[in-house]
């Protein structure tokens, strides 16, 4: 499907990841445009609820971008994330949703490169596992 | 059994079932007072009749009829500060062979047993094996389908024995539109969420759900999940666990909101 154009959202933590993001940006790397970026202050502030609700509503997919282990600005927020998505990611195969529309990374404020990557990568992945079934579904 | 909780367990208080008006209800009796007709064999669950009256007991231990999901609910609830556990007693009860096939309950034999014989537990369940025999888009298809039945009646949530927060997260307005039947997928997912770590199969969601949705066939696979990631089934006396509020070694006391 190349016609197909997933959208998706990024939850960025603001001390690691959204400076990621800004770096990637001014280094002018180029990346596909189909992320919305969120900034949140930290990744264990993205209840997997909002996931939750953005996967139902038709979000092709969807990416939580945190500190990396140890690095957390509030220390272990990160490690609260790393305990939570592997299971929200179970709860979506559980129902039936293809548990790759969820994914959970940690990009530093000095990877600008690797922020470059992962979007690349991930909307690649999506665009291979084709729009979300809930898109078209009145539930 | 009001012999049991007042004498051998010395007891203040006894929490059962009853029958009167041609129905089976939660009945409330302090010592000396006449208990009723006492009986077991509909599942109810009197954790959540008790979650509602303990702040109005303020003293004297109170006996309280449990299955064993019953008292995996009461440990869950003791762990996060709700309950005194020195102030409840069990009195256990084995469930007959007929009520563990109906929840295919495969831990269906409280620690003592008072009353009832026990019998052995289920392993696997028939929805669970064929749902996971399913490709996810059949998967998806078929949840698709049981949640259009949904009328958003919060039954599920009111007849939990372990939903305990004082502003359910399913009420915000953030995740589930005001407006709306069925509420969407959503509400479920995030229900699913908030059970996982707390979720001790009694099957009272699937019971009182007027849509028949199988939630419990829900609950085992996130359970399952939950156990194959981190190693933890809910209902154990441990005080400290890893849930998905706490980390490792964090104590869980005061853990009484986690929306």
């Amino acid at each position: 499907m190349s016609d197909f154009n997933p959208t998706i959202l990024a939850f960025c933590c603001n001390w690691c990841s959204y400076a990621g993001a800004d770096l990637a940006g001014v280094s002018r790397l180029q990346m596909p445009p189909n992320v919305h970026v969120i900034r949140v202050m930290c990744s264990a502030s993205v209840k997997p609820e909002y996931v939750f609700k953005a996967l139902s509503q038709g979000i092709d997919g969807v990416l939580v971008l945190g500190c990396h282990i140890g690095d957390c600005h509030y220390l272990t927020g990160n490690h609260r994330t790393a305990k939570r998505f592997p299971l929200a990611q179970k709860i979506l195969r559980n129902i039936g949703i293809d548990e790759r529309r969820l994914r959970l990374d940690w990009v530093s404020a000095a990877e600008g490169e690797k922020f470059q990557q992962v979007i690349t990568e991930f909307v690649a992945e999506i665009k291979k596992l084709g729009p979300n079934p809930l898109r078209e579904v009145r539930l | 059994m009001a012999e049991i909780a007042f004498t051998e367990l010395k007891a203040d208080h006894l929490l059962t079932t009853c029958r009167g008006h041609g129905n089976v209800g939660p009945v409330f009796a302090s010592k000396g007072e006449d208990v009723g007709e006492v009986t077991l064999d509909v599942p109810y669950q009197l954790v959540t009749i008790l979650s509602m009256i303990y702040p109005w007991v303020p003293q004297g231990k109170i006996a309280i009829v449990a299955r064993r999901c019953d008292e995996k609910a009461l440990n869950e609830l003791v762990k996060r500060g709700i309950f005194d556990a020195a102030r409840i007693a069990i009195i256990g009860l084995a469930c007959d062979a007929e009520q563990i096939a109906k929840c295919s309950c495969s831990d269906p034999v409280p620690s003592k047993v008072h009353i009832g014989t026990p019998n052995k537990g289920v392993d696997s369940d028939e929805l669970t094996v064929k749902l996971q025999s399913m490709s996810s888009e059949e998967r998806l298809n078929y949840w698709i389908g049981q949640f259009r039945k949904c009328n958003k009646c919060f039954a599920c949530t009111t007849n939990c024995p372990v939903c305990f927060c004082e502003d359910c997260v399913l009420e915000e307005r953030t995740f589930v539109a005001e407006k709306g039947i069925p509420p969407g997928l959503a509400f479920h997912l995030v229900r699913s969420f908030h059970m996982a770590d707390k979720c001790i199969e009694c099957g009272e969601c699937e019971r009182s759900c007027p849509g028949d949705i199988p939630l419990l066939t829900l609950r085992k696979m996130v359970l399952k999940d939950m156990k194959e990631l981190y190693g933890f089934s809910p209902g154990d006396q441990k005080s400290v666990s890893p849930l998905l509020t706490t980390l490792e070694g964090e104590p869980l006391e005061g853990d009484d909101h986690v929306c």
